[in-house]
């Protein structure tokens, strides 16, 4: 498989607001494997978003380049990378129009790019929403159903496109806990079936070793790796790793990295919500 | 002794049931006869209140202590684990749709007082009052959706059975719901404040004669004005040249609102939109927009060798400012991750305009022309009374060099009301293109 592999290489994103520069990120290098879930961590507001911005194509970068599948996304020639199909956004808040119902939602993109005649994608639509057990809200509106519900329905919406890479910012953030758990089984049994690569990024630790095949552990402002942690729990995991003895010692192995970036984000005066 | 103390259980069995969302709204009849075949229980702490997959026989309502509500997994409710107290109501599956089982474990955690009503008793004394059990069901089933965070899929009550029940039209809940409404304080206080402003107005001219309000014309001389066949001043609601005036100024003011629309929507998503298209356009629009409509009088009569012309242009201008800044404010509030995200799914710059950009901005839009329609009302009159002849401007100002003071209040009262209409209509217009948001809002209240 050779599908959305991402790599990277010494990328700087410095942000020029009022002639005062502030390095958000930082000679940043990171390979990702095709089909890897890579779990990037690191406090809020640590610049981690920057770098998955620049690889959706919502930010210029200032140096350095992304290439997937050895395409160029941006590089000093062109610094800003087009936002496409290939590579789909999961977002913080969630994203679906909420004047769409769930089932328009999800067909959105086939048809927008004219893949597929409204009738077709109707009919994948329909059954990708079955084979993630939403077959029920189909033709609610996404404001109708639960939060945990619409965060399911965006990533099939995104998988609707058949996308290399799917790139997740904090998606889970405002859920409960207990929902968050269903939540994290229900995305491991779609990665199970599509093998996309994702790129994940969150502020927790546990999530991201439950998940992960990779773990990277970010400094705060500016960005960059600070530590590459490989997680050799097997997959298909599910919520029995979280109790097993080898993902606490993961957790303890990586626990003062983070706590170390944790409290020199706080220092920096960077606050929880940035 | 003994009756008294059954009395006040019943009392307290009603207050408890007021507290809860199926029958909070339900009127003291019902709840007497719910009470009724209501049987108190307790239960000690750390005592089964019921198993999950046991047969759905009884509802309970908490009266006092604490109970942890547990789905089964498969239930795939949000919040599995809910903590009920009192007004709490659990037991509830034997009224869904083909349930018959329990579909959760109850524990007490605290000694807990509970009300235990059989369901299928309650379901007959729901079915024979139709219209209210109808509506305590649906209250039923929104609880379970938004307290028990059940998917909307399983959440589905029962239909009553019923001779009513069965082909319950919506002009029957509607009839319902404005009934509830009648019983809530709401129409009372709206009439009282009526009630008060007229009085002060009888008062102060009729009674009172205070110097201020001696030109006034007093409240009973414009009722019996307005009502009267042969009115002394030529108009009333007998009159067919009143419905000439209402007429024609709903007539400017429907051209003016339409072609307000037609241009301003397009102008304000442009202005939204396009960063080049504001630069250009925003700094005019923002240097004509504060000037006053009676300003443009003179130019417009100028302008328009036609007085009607001129007339429909000024409420037309008003009205045009109003329906295209919101449109923009509308725009510019749209989310950025929204159109994002239509990038990422392969959306092209027209189709981010037309899919996202249009329909997020609705919301807005309407607020736009809801004020939309107000100033154009305002500036027709204002224009009717310069220039024109008919429409209810026209009329007021007539009145006022004729000496008719009576129908200047008939007048303007018509234009309130037929003001208000117009905007309504405006309202249902965007409730209808916006479903999404008027569920949205329905889920959000109460």
């Amino acid at each position: 498989m050779t599908r959305g592999h991402i790599v990277i290489d010494d990328v700087v994103k410095v942000y020029d607001p009022q002639g005062a520069a502030v390095m958000a990120v930082d000679h940043c290098s990171l390979e990702i494997e095709p089909g890897e879930i890579c779990m990037i961590v690191g406090p809020s507001g640590c610049g981690k978003t920057t770098l998955l911005n620049a690889i959706a194509g919502f930010h210029e970068i200032t140096s350095g380049r992304i290439v997937m599948d050895g395409e160029v996304l941006c590089s000093p020639e062109k610094p800003r990378s087009t936002p496409g199909p290939d590579r789909i956004v999961v977002f913080q808040n969630g994203a679906l129009f909420p004047w769409k119902t769930n089932l328009d939602n999800v067909i959105f993109g086939p048809v927008m790019q004219g893949k597929l005649a409204r009738k077709e994608a109707l009919d994948k639509g329909r059954a990708m929403l079955a084979d993630a057990g939403l077959s029920g809200v189909e033709h609610n509106y996404p404001g109708e159903v639960s939060s945990g519900m619409r965060r399911r329905v965006e990533i099939v919406r995104a998988l609707m496109n058949d996308p290399k890479a799917l790139l997740l910012d904090e998606p889970y953030r405002a859920l409960d806990s207990l929902t968050k758990s269903v939540m994290h089984e229900a995305l491991l049994e779609i990665y199970y079936k599509n093998k996309v690569t994702i790129f994940f990024i969150t502020h927790d630790l546990e999530e991201a070793i439950f998940l992960g095949h990779r773990v990277a552990i970010m400094t705060t402002r500016p960005c960059k790796p600070k530590k590459i942690l490989n997680v050799d729990i097997p997959h298909p995991r599910d919520y029995s790793a979280l109790t097993s003895k080898r993902f606490r010692e993961l957790i303890e192995e990586t626990n003062d990295a983070v706590h170390e970036e944790a409290w020199k984000a706080f220092q920096a005066g960077e606050k929880e919500g940035r | 002794m003994d009756a008294a103390l059954r009395l006040g259980a019943a009392d307290e069995a009603i207050a408890v049931l007021r507290e809860t969302t199926p029958f909070g709204d339900a009127s003291e009849a019902l709840l007497a006869r719910i009470a009724g075949i209501a049987r108190r229980a307790r239960y000690a702490a750390g005592a089964r209140l019921y198993d999950a997959d046991g047969a759905a026989d009884d509802i309970f309502v908490v009266v006092s202590g604490r109970a942890e509500h547990v789905f089964k997994p498969e239930v795939g409710a949000r919040e599995a684990l809910r903590r009920v107290t009192r007004g709490g109501v659990f037991g509830w599956a034997g009224l869904l749709l083909g349930q018959t089982q329990r579909l959760a474990t109850v524990t007490a955690i605290e000694p807990t007082e509970v009300l235990r009503i059989d369901t299928e008793a309650l379901v007959g004394l729901l079915e024979s009052e139709p219209l209210e059990g109808g509506h305590v069901m649906e209250r039923f089933a929104t609880m379970i959706q938004r307290e028990f965070t059940l998917p909307a899929l399983l959440a589905q009550v029962r239909r009553l059975s019923g001779p009513l029940t069965e082909e319950m039209s919506s002009l029957s809940l509607t009839l319902y719901r404005l009934s509830l409404w009648l019983r809530s304080p709401r129409p009372y206080l709206m009439l009282v404040g009526f009630a008060l402003f007229l009085g002060f107005w009888y008062l102060a001219v009729e009674v009172w004669k205070l110097p201020r309000f001696r030109e006034m014309p007093g409240l009973t001389t414009v009722v019996r004005e307005w009502l009267s066949p042969s009115p002394t001043y030529g108009l009333s609601l007998y009159i067919a040249e009143y419905y000439q005036h209402i007429a024609m100024s709903v007539w400017r003011v429907a051209q003016a609102f339409f072609l307000a629309t037609v241009l301003g929507v397009p102008v304000g998503l442009l202005l939204g939109w396009s960063r080049t298209f504001k630069e250009y356009v925003f700094p005019v629009f923002e240097t004509l927009r504060p000037i006053p409509i009676l300003a443009w009088v003179p130019l417009a009569i100028v302008m328009f060798i036609a007085t009607e012309s001129a007339v429909v242009y000024l409420a037309f201008l008003a009205s045009f400012f109003a329906t295209a800044l919101n449109t923009m404010l509308g725009v510019e509030s749209i989310d950025e991750s929204y159109v994002r995200a239509a990038n990422c799914l392969g959306a092209d710059r027209w189709q981010v305009f037309r899919h996202v950009i249009t329909p997020g901005a609705l919301p807005f839009i309407f607020t736009g022309l809801q004020i939309s329609i107000g100033v154009s009302w305002f500036s027709l009159v204002a224009a009717e009374m310069v220039s024109g002849q008919y429409g209810l401007g026209y009329v007021i100002w007539t009145s006022y060099v004729m000496v008719r003071y009576p129908t200047i209040v008939i007048g303007m009262v018509t234009l309130g009301i037929v003001g208000y209409v117009t905007s309504a209509l405006v309202r249902i217009a965007g409730d209808y293109l916006m479903e999404w948001r008027v569920r949205e809002l329905a889920l959000a209240e109460r």
